[in-house]
């Protein structure tokens, strides 16, 4: 079976970073949950601006590579993969404005719209299927994250608690037929049984379509937050496991674990279940916040540039979607450090 | 403000939904819940396991408190005679060579809990308690057959044998040395338990077995 490396990773984080004040000295912010680990505000997060696109972001992140790799390499991949949290346009993805931006004709364009926090573990999936099945020799696999800036501050929104956590930001993956920075194995789970169980608040109940004053908001149905956290809880450390068992490591052999980081509580309780010590399970919570699916290669690119992955590091890279309705890992040795 | 609510105000860091709130409340169990504990944090203070019987509660209450059982269930309790003392037995614990154990049940039929006080070596201070509760499953899961709890606590003495003198040798181990593996142990016997009423009960055999030792009770 054809190797494939994800070779490279890039990010970009938009405007200047954007301090917790601007929730909590909010007229009106709530402040009772402040205090909880699970609620504790990150100092610091970045938002998009009001102009800025997932196309934007994403074209801003895949610089780097272009810089690192050469424009016609990038220019040239046969795979795009695109996951987008806010997505600009209701009935399209950024996939084909992408191609469009940085000038790719990809074979494979794919707006992947599942998977969530995730997707990036799951893009990866789907890139190494493509590229050991098809012709196919590179792959870019893109994660733009916009609502925080969007969703979150809302005039109504912004006074809640939960409004402080997410952050905006973008991370890129570069994928290719290679050995050189190998994907040792993927483990994925579809959960339907979770599906539906995070939704699109409104208090008034209109389409989030329809005109009216209400502002959307991101909520749960019957699965209460106390649910998502048992789940949470229990989802991630199963598939790293179960990723480790496969490929014959014990997860205490994980180098640099790396997860999406929807606030403490979780990623506190992700290294204990899998005996990690702190200082390899890296993140960025406290400077960006919830990055959602950008978490995952935008916390590995800031990793790989301070030196906390290392060249031969056992990699894992892992997390849940929305309320448990996906989780995925993926180990890589990784040798892309930067020359 | 009511008097009791008053007197409330006076007790340091208690949480109740008049001072949290509901959202905080969450918060706070939140921040509590692990996806893990260290083997200490469950069993290092207190050892409490529980196990579902297919056996009906009456019948497994009524086995659990006749003190003969422990040699049919438990791993090392076997030999068990009658002391001096009313309601005091004493037998091996097989655990350790020539180590006597001393046992007094205590049964409360209504609730139908089988404390078993018992310690090595002397019977005078029976400090080493076994707390079992038999619960009608109908009530807690809805379905036929007991619920079994046992709950063990560190009394000191599990750390410092308060008589190592009445040791048969001075090298033999003593019980809170095993401390560690009583979730182990306990489970072990707790499935021994299972197995012998769910065994009898499905077989329409008497539950319970005669004495090795005919005893006036």
């Amino acid at each position: 079976m054809t190797t494939v490396s994800l070779t490279d990773v890039a990010s970009y984080l938009p405007g200047e970073p954007v301090p917790a004040e601007f929730y909590t000295d909010f007229p009106g912010a709530e402040d009772k949950l402040r205090n909880h680990p699970m609620f504790r505000v990150p100092p610091l997060r970045h938002h998009v601006a009001r102009d800025e696109t997932n196309a934007d972001m994403v074209e801003r992140a895949v610089q780097p590579l272009i810089d690192r790799h050469g424009g016609e390499e990038i220019r040239g991949v046969d795979v795009l993969l695109v996951h987008s949290q806010l997505p600009d346009l209701p009935f399209v993805g950024a996939g084909t404005e992408v191609a469009r931006r940085l000038g790719l004709n990809p074979e494979w364009l794919i707006d992947v719209a599942n998977a969530g926090c995730a997707s990036f573990v799951y893009m990866l999936k789907l890139a190494r299927q493509i590229l050991t099945s098809t012709d196919a020799k590179t792959a870019l696999i893109c994660n733009a994250q916009s609502a925080a800036g969007q969703w979150f501050t809302q005039s109504e929104v912004r006074k809640l608690a939960q409004a402080a956590i997410p952050g905006d930001g973008c991370g890129v993956g570069y994928v290719t037929t290679s050995a050189h920075s190998p994907v040792l194995d993927v483990e994925t789970r579809h959960i339907g049984a979770y599906a539906g169980d995070m939704t699109v608040a409104v208090d008034d109940g209109r389409k989030y379509w329809e005109p009216g004053d209400s502002q959307l908001r991101i909520g749960f149905t019957d699965a209460s937050v106390a649910k998502v956290l048992a789940r949470g809880n229990r989802l991630v450390p199963e598939v790293v496991t179960e990723l480790c068992r496969r490929i014959g490591v014990a997860s205490t052999d994980i180098d640099a674990l790396i997860t999406n980081q929807p606030n403490r509580t979780f990623l506190r309780n992700w290294r204990e279940a899998l005996q990690l010590p702190a200082e390899r399970h890296l993140h960025t919570f406290d400077a960006y916040g919830n990055l959602f699916g950008a978490a995952i290669p935008v916390t590995l690119d800031s990793a790989v540039s301070s030196r906390q992955v290392k060249d031969g590091d056992l990699l894992v890279l892992g997390g849940f979607a929305h309320a448990g309705d996906f989780a995925g890992a993926v180990a890589v040795r990784w040798h892309g450090g930067r020359d | 403000m009511s008097e009791e609510s008053s007197r409330l105000a006076d007790v340091p860091g208690l949480v109740r939904i008049e001072n949290a709130g509901k959202e905080e409340l969450t918060a706070h169990c939140m921040e509590l819940t692990h996806a893990v504990y260290p083997h200490d944090q469950v069993y290092g203070q207190y050892c409490t396991i529980h196990e579902y019987v297919d056996c009906p509660p009456e019948q497994a209450y009524d086995y659990l408190r006749r003190g003969h059982h422990l040699e049919e269930w438990t791993c090392s309790l076997r030999d068990f005679a009658p002391t001096g003392t009313p309601g005091l037995w004493v037998g091996h614990d097989r655990l350790e060579d020539d180590t006597r154990i001393y046992c007094k049940v205590v049964a409360n039929p209504e609730a139908m809990t089988v404390d078993f006080h018992c310690s090595w070596d002397q019977g005078e201070h029976l400090w080493m308690i076994y707390l079992m509760r038999v619960v009608p499953a109908q009530l807690v899961l809805d379905k036929p057959g007991s619920v079994i709890t046992w709950t063990n606590c560190r009394h000191p003495y599990y750390d410092d044998n308060p008589h190592p003198g009445l040791a048969p040798r001075p090298d033999r181990p003593w019980v809170g040395d095993y401390w560690d593996l009583f979730y182990a142990g306990h489970t072990v016997e707790m499935r021994n338990l299972k197995a012998i009423l769910e065994h009898r009960h499905h077989n329409g055999l008497e539950v319970g077995s005669a004495p090795a030792r005919a005893v006036a009770q």
